[in-house]
Order: structure tokens, then C-alpha cells, then sequence
């Protein structure tokens, strides 16, 4: 029983950084109609972020601040030389940003080698609920997730921010003929999401072995909870992860990581295949 | 108000607008008629800012604006409302009318209490989806949405298509009312001869991208055959 | 340039092709063992180029996952000729019935896969990544699959064999290589210009117009597919009896996106550049990599930036294209 509820919990923690950067993920696209395949080597920056901390001696927590920040910045940079020249060649900035992921992993190899890294969870102790043990540090990082997952909720359906960002998501040019900067929400927007994507590397390096793969190995699982989910909703992606992440947990404790991909990419395409619009998606998007 | 120079644009590979000279004085209501595709819907979109300008100029207040984006155009004081409506059917209608005023401080988003003083209808339904909104009722929300950051320049699409004749009365009765109030400038481009002759002052016609004839609305109403001269086959 | 003049004249690709494997016929002549062994792995990439061109270039239909293809082939064929695969010895342990294997095997997959993706509506990028996801699958599928060799694959993959006429010569070899190449070039050519391969312009140019015309574009994407992983298939074979080993690598996303760049950079929509293409980067690699060493994928990654930007015919793409560009 006890174990069941730690592979419940373990699971949660994986669904909940699912959704974390596949948020970032769909709200760019839903957005700017941009997928950035580099998203993956974002996360992978605010993972190799605590690295450096790390072996610089400045600790975990200077790390966890520092990567969003970092990768925003970086997120921003990349919108304003790349990104913004793409904005109306759909494929090619996906391939332009798959290029850029490329440049981002290299320079990972070439600064810490390929191998995989590890770094110390901060807080190492265990909470006990009677006859459980848990570590505080997952418990920690799931607390962070949902409340960053909820804030993003909150200032996409409840501040004007947000409302501005929906408009431009139904109908940009409308939205820009209300005096909308379309352009001024891109910017904001990938930053926002590319710091996501870099505060959820940054939570799950002391978990991992930190080695240069694992940016496409949260993209991929993040880009099918999105298809599964919906691709036009944010509330999608609540369902999608929760899907994807949890039978991959699941599968993967009970059989293997290997079965657990193979199964949950064959009901992902299954999903998909069967409703394109998604669980949650209304209109046939996609 | 608003000059128009010359002005060339491609829309969907073909060269719509070829060679537009237009003008507009403050105050002033005028229509703009023509057979389908003769490029009526590209003018609008073009001073918007919706649609890239090959050549020519737009002046509107006295300052070029066609290379500007069209949220800069909006902020200048140009309201449009285009064919289809385009309301934000998942917000309310407020919502829908707070998104004009965004760029304003936070307290100032709220849409101005004239606007509900000219269309009621819309402040009985404040909280209201959009998408669920009557035909009309969804013109009445985009005429406002425009009207809401209080502009100089309206642009009107087709505003009458697909509504009752009772509806399209009330919606120029009270773009009638703004004008004589508030000496709002309306463009307004219409197939519906009726709705035409109840609110223009002049009317111009367009044909394969040009303005090809203009007169003050008395000749239409004297003599309507003017109208089916210049949108005959 | 246009196609009302009916003088007969040589296409501008024909005459490149000629050219071309004229000059690759006469290598050999060099003497150089070395060169010929690189150029004919070379030809093998050349081929698998090609494949990635038919559909991304031609229909538009990005594939990030192509290696899966080239990978299904060569394990195919190493498994086939090393008798490997229960049930299939003697004269079925051939090379012939290894081709036949990993084409088949490998278009078949590829038409259910793409009954899966191309009716799904998944099309674009989302097709793109769901390709990539497979081939990413796959890898992690080959390093942990004892029976076929794990994460090191198999090695001593026999050379290829027919009717007891082993290949083992360099030169015979290349010249088989290089002979396949032309005919897989030929073949993918005549799929373009036939009407099968108009109607797919034309799905490239504007699906819905396609569709609006009575197409189901759907079918024709999956056939082209299919027929691109079937070249991408014997490829992939061919490949296994020139390197003589299999391994996860050719199967993964690594060399998928290798192929992304070689096409990217010769130029996608023409068969030649794409092929050239790859000859090229792969030629660059051999040379830089041992000064770059980590640096040339960085190279690489920046070629791909540069070519989707500013360079989208590709280097080679706009010199051999049939005719002018609209």
C-alpha cells in the first residue's frame, strides 16, 4: 500500500513538470503559432543552470532563481534575432529552431562533456505520514508546480494580460486592429514560456542525471500531451499530461521505461488518430 | 480627414488595388459601393494596416500611416468593423469591449458609459459569451468594440449582411446619433442600397481596384438607376 | 524554358546527371582504394537523401524521422544475411531476399504508419515531431533488443551476394553502388514527373485546392510515404553491407536530422541537389571532423539555421532546378 502511494506520488511529480513544460510549449504555439523545438534545450539549460551553480559552489537555490531567468533571457534573445523573421513560415521555423536546439546541446557537450551529471537534492530529508516516507525535496518541487501552474492559469483567464493574449490567440489580426501590439505579446510571451521550460529543468536536475539527451526526452512526452490534450486549449494540457505522464509513470514502474514509451507513444497516436482535436479541443483544431 | 494617394496592394496574389485616390472630410459619412472582389474590403484592410501596400500613401489627420502596424493605426484613432463581424465569441461583452483599452492605465479599461447609452441592448447582456449573441446583436458589439477607445475614423464592412431590415434601421439610426453628437467621420463600404441612401452623405464607386465615380447621396435618391450603372455585369 | 517548346532538347537535370555519374564512373580510374570506399558509403547517403527529398521537398511533408526508415532496412538485410531470422536459411539467407525483406517490411510499416498520421489530420509540424518521436522510440527500442545486437548492433554483415557472385571487390562494389544510385535516382525522378508525382505538387503548392478538386490527398501523401521509406529501405540495406555493421545510430534521431541538414543544404526540392547534398556535408565531415571534432555539429546545426533562413533552395538547389523558380 505504502508503495502504491509513492508511485502515485512519484507519478504526480512527473504529470505536474509535464505540465510545466508543455505550458510553455502551448501557449507559444497557441500564441505566435510557432513550435520551438528548442524548447526541450531550454529545459535542458535550466537543468545544466543548477549543474554550474552546483560545481561553482553557489548551491541549488541560486540555481532554481537563476534558470528561469537565464533561459527567459535566452528565450527572449531567440525571439528577437530568430523567430521574429519566421513568423509567417510555419515549418521553417520549426526547423530553424531545431537547428538552434542543435547549437544549445552541442555547446552543453562541449562545456560539460557527455556525460550524465549529477547534482545533490537540496533538501534530502524524508516526511514521514505515519508509515511513509517521502522525500521532502519532490514534495517541494510539487508544491512549486502547482503553484506556478496555477499563477499561469490565473493571469491567462483572469487578468487583462491574459485576456489580451486569448484575443491574439482566436484572431490576431483582429486583436491588433483593436490597438493590440501582437508583436509586443510575442516577445512576452516566448520569454514566459521558454522560463517555464527552464524552472522545470532547474527542479528536476537533482532528481536526474543531468546528460545533454534529457531536453528531447521531456519535449517529446510534453508535444504528445499537447496533441492528446488539445492543442488549442490550456486546459488541455492539464488532461494531456495527466494522460501521458501518468501511463508513462505508471507502465514504467510496473514493466519497464522502454515498454512505458513504446505503450503510451502507441495510445498517443491512437488518441490522436481517433479524435485529431483532442480530449478537450472543441473545433477541430489541428 | 483621411487622403488616399494612388494607392496599390496585392491581396491573395492578385493586384486589388490599383491606383486608389480617395478622400474624406471630418464629419463627413460616406459610402463606398461596387460590384464583389472589385476591392472595396482591401481599401479597409489596407488602411488598417491589414494588408501590405505595394506603393502609394495613406494620410490620415495629416500624418502617413500606411507603413505603420495596425495597433499603431488603432491607438491613432481609426475604429474598424470588418465583414463578418470578427467578435471574440469565447469573451463576454465586456470583455470584448475592454480589449480596445488595453493600452490604457488599468483604471481607465472599463468601455465609456456612452457606449451603453447607444446601444442598450449590449448593457442588458454585460456578462454575456459573445457567441451566444443574436446576429445583430454581435454588429451592435463590433460597431461598439471600434466605437469603445473613442475614434475619429470609422471603418464599416458590410455591416448590414445577414441582418433584419428592423436591425439594420436601429444600427444606422444610431450611427446617425454618434455623428451628429460626436461629428465621428464613418467610411462604409455596402451592397444594401437602403441602408446606404438612410446614411450616407456621398457615396463612390469602385471597380478592378480604382475609383471610378463619386455623387452626393440627393442624385442617388433622385434617380437609384446611378447605383445599377456603376454595378452593372 | 517553358513547356510549350516542343524542339527536342536535354533537361537541365539530365544533363546534370549525366555529367555527374560520368564523372563518379570515371573515380575508380584514380586508383585511390580510400577514396573509393568513402565515396561509395557516400553514394549510399546519397540515395537516402533522395528519399528525403521525394517527400519533403516535393510534397512538403517534413519527416524528422527518416532514419527509421534507412535503420528498418539495414537491420532488415543484417539480420536477413546473417540468418538471424528464424525460419529464413539457405538460399532465403540471401542478399536478394534481404533487399526484398527490408524494402517490403519497411513500406508496409511505413503505409500503416502513415494511415495513422496522414488521415489523422496530423500534418505539418505535427507529423514532423510524431517522426521524430518513433525515431527516438526505435533507438531506444535497438539499444535494448538483446537479440539484435543491443547498443554495439551487429557486425560482420556479410557482403552483398548474388547468385554466388560475391561483391567484394572495391570497385565492383562501387560500381553496384553506383549503379543502384542512378537507378534509384531515375526511379524517384519518375515518380516526380509523372502524374502521380503532378498531382503531389500540387498538394504541396495548396492541399486544400488539391482536395477541393476531388484528391484524397490523404492516400497520396501515404503512398509517397511509403514509396520514400521503401528507397530510404534499400538504402538503409545497402548500407549494412557496405559498412558491414547495424547499430541503434542508424535508426535515431541523429542521423535522421543529419539527413534534414544534407537536404536543407543541397536543396530540397530537387533530387540532384539533395543527393549532392549529402555527398558534400558527409565529404566536409570526413575532412573537418578530426580538426572540429565537437565543433562540426555545432557547424552543422548553424548550416541548417542559415539554409532554412536565407538559403531555402540550398546550395546546389537553384543551379540544377529544371526550370526557373516562380
Amino acid at each position: 500500500m505504502a508503495d502504491l502511494i509513492i508511485q502515485l506520488l512519484n507519478g504526480l511529480n512527473y504529470i505536474l513538470i509535464l505540465i510545466l513544460v508543455a505550458m510553455g510549449l502551448v501557449i507559444i504555439f497557441g500564441l505566435m503559432k510557432v513550435i520551438n523545438m528548442a524548447h526541450g534545450e531550454f529545459f535542458l539549460l535550466g537543468a545544466y543552470t543548477v549543474v554550474l551553480t552546483d560545481r561553482l559552489g553557489l548551491g541549488f537555490w541560486v540555481g532554481l532563481i537563476l534558470a528561469p531567468i537565464v533561459v527567459g533571457l535566452l528565450g527572449a534573445v531567440l525571439e528577437l534575432t530568430l523567430i521574429r523573421h519566421l513568423y509567417k513560415r510555419f515549418l521553417d521555423t520549426i526547423l530553424a529552431t531545431w537547428g538552434v536546439s542543435i547549437i544549445i546541446k552541442q555547446t552543453i557537450i562541449i562545456i560539460f562533456g557527455p556525460a550524465g551529471l549529477m547534482t545533490q537534492p537540496p533538501l534530502p530529508q524524508l516526511i514521514s505520514f505515519g508509515s511513509l516516507e517521502y522525500p521532502a525535496y519532490r514534495l517541494f518541487i510539487m508544491a512549486v508546480s502547482l503553484s506556478v501552474i496555477a499563477v499561469t492559469f490565473y493571469v491567462f483567464y483572469k487578468t487583462d494580460l491574459g485576456l489580451a493574449s486569448r484575443a491574439v490567440i482566436a484572431n490576431a489580426p483582429m486583436a491588433s486592429a483593436c490597438g493590440i501590439n501582437t508583436r509586443r505579446m510575442y516577445r512576452i510571451t516566448f520569454t514566459f514560456g521558454s522560463a517555464l521550460a527552464g524552472l522545470a529543468g532547474a527542479t528536476m536536475a537533482p532528481l536526474m542525471s543531468c546528460d545533454p539527451q534529457m531536453g528531447l526526452g521531456f519535449f517529446i512526452p510534453a508535444f504528445l500531451a499537447i496533441l492528446v490534450g488539445g492543442a488549442g486549449t490550456l486546459s488541455g494540457i492539464l488532461a494531456g499530461g495527466s494522460v501521458v505522464g501518468g501511463s508513462e509513470s505508471f507502465i514504467s514502474a510496473v514493466y519497464s521505461p522502454v515498454t512505458a514509451q513504446i505503450v503510451v507513444f502507441s495510445i498517443a497516436i491512437i488518441i490522436i488518430r481517433a479524435r485529431p482535436q483532442g480530449l478537450l479541443g472543441g473545433k477541430g483544431r489541428g | 480627414m483621411l487622403i488616399v494617394n494612388d494607392l496599390h496592394a496585392s491581396y491573395g496574389g492578385s493586384l486589388a488595388l490599383q491606383g486608389v485616390d480617395f478622400s474624406l472630410k471630418p464629419g463627413a459619412i460616406k459610402a463606398l459601393m461596387g460590384r464583389n472582389g472589385m476591392g472595396k474590403t482591401t481599401l479597409m484592410r489596407a488602411i488598417m494596416g491589414l494588408v501590405k501596400i505595394k506603393s502609394g500613401t495613406i494620410r490620415f489627420q495629416g500624418k502617413e500611416i500606411q507603413s505603420l502596424r495596425s495597433h499603431d493605426i488603432a491607438l491613432r484613432g481609426i475604429g474598424y468593423v470588418p465583414q463578418g463581424r470578427e467578435i471574440f465569441g469565447d469573451f463576454t461583452v465586456l470583455e470584448n469591449l475592454r480589449l480596445p483599452l488595453m493600452r490604457r492605465p488599468r483604471n481607465q479599461r472599463n468601455a465609456p458609459k456612452e457606449i451603453f447609452e447607444y446601444f442598450p441592448i449590449l448593457a442588458e447582456r454585460m456578462n454575456q459569451r459573445a457567441g451566444t449573441l443574436s446576429g445583430g446583436q454581435q454588429q451592435m458589439l463590433a460597431i461598439a468594440r471600434a466605437l469603445a477607445p473613442n475614434p475619429s475614423l470609422l471603418l464599416l464592412d458590410e455591416p448590414s449582411e445577414g441582418l433584419q431590415p428592423s436591425i439594420v434601421q436601429e444600427i444606422v439610426d444610431i450611427l446617425l446619433a454618434i455623428n451628429r453628437d460626436t461629428g465621428l467621420t464613418i467610411l462604409i463600404v455596402e451592397q444594401n442600397i437602403s441602408m446606404v441612401m438612410d446614411l450616407a452623405q456621398t457615396c463612390e464607386f469602385m471597380e478592378r481596384g480604382r475609383i471610378v465615380g463619386a455623387c452626393p447621396i440627393e442624385d442617388i435618391r433622385a434617380d437609384e438607376s446611378i447605383i445599377a450603372k456603376h454595378m452593372s455585369v | 524554358m517553358d513547356k510549350t517548346n516542343s524542339a527536342p532538347r536535354i533537361s537541365r537535370s539530365a544533363a546534370v546527371f549525366a555529367v555527374l555519374f560520368a564523372a563518379l564512373a570515371l573515380t575508380p580510374l584514380s586508383g585511390d582504394l580510400y577514396l573509393l570506399t568513402q565515396l561509395t558509403q557516400l553514394l549510399v547517403y546519397g540515395i537516402f537523401a533522395m528519399s528525403l527529398s521525394l517527400i519533403w521537398g516535393h510534397v512538403g511533408i517534413l519527416c524528422f524521422g527518416q532514419a527509421i526508415f534507412f535503420g528498418l532496412g539495414g537491420y532488415i538485410m543484417a539480420l536477413v544475411t546473417k540468418g538471424m531470422v528464424p525460419g529464413m536459411t539457405g538460399w532465403l539467407a540471401s542478399s536478394c531476399s534481404g533487399l526484398i525483406l527490408a524494402i517490403f517490411v519497411t513500406v508496409f510499416f511505413a503505409l500503416a504508419l502513415g494511415y495513422f498520421l496522414f488521415y489523422g489530420r496530423l500534418s505539418g509540424p505535427y507529423l514532423g515531431i510524431v517522426t521524430l518521436a518513433i525515431s527516438v522510440l526505435m533507438e531506444r527500442i535497438a539499444v535494448n533488443w538483446y537479440y539484435i545486437g543491443g547498443y554495439n548492433g551487429l557486425t560482420s554483415v556479410p557482403a552483398l551476394n548474388f547468385f554466388g557472385f560475391e561483391l567484394l571487390d572495391p570497385n565492383e562494389l562501387y560500381y553496384f553502388i553506383l549503379a543502384s544510385a542512378a537507378a534509384m535516382y531515375l526511379f524517384c525522378r519518375g515518380v516526380v514527373i509523372s502524374p502521380f508525382g503532378r498531382v503531389l505538387a500540387a498538394i504541396k503548392n495548396n492541399e486544400e485546392r488539391a482536395e477541393y478538386f476531388g484528391y484524397n490527398t490523404a492516400q497520396y501523401k501515404i503512398k509517397v510515404f511509403a514509396i520514400s521509406a521503401g528507397v530510404a529501405a534499400f538504402s538503409g540495406a545497402l548500407f549494412a553491407t557496405v559498412a558491414e555493421f547495424v547499430s541503434p545510430t542508424i535508426v535515431g534521431f541523429g542521423l535522421s536530422t543529419e539527413a534534414l541538414i544534407w537536404v536543407a543544404l543541397g536543396g530540397r526540392e530537387v533530387l540532384l541537389a539533395s543527393f549532392l547534398g549529402a555527398l558534400t556535408v558527409r565529404a566536409l565531415e570526413a575532412f573537418l571532423s578530426d580538426i572540429l571534432t565537437y565543433y562540426w555539429i555545432l557547424i552543422l546545426g548553424l548550416f541548417l539555421i542559415l539554409c532554412v533562413t536565407l538559403f531555402p533552395q540550398g546550395l546546389f538547389g537553384r543551379l540544377l532546378a529544371d526550370r526557373p523558380k516562380s
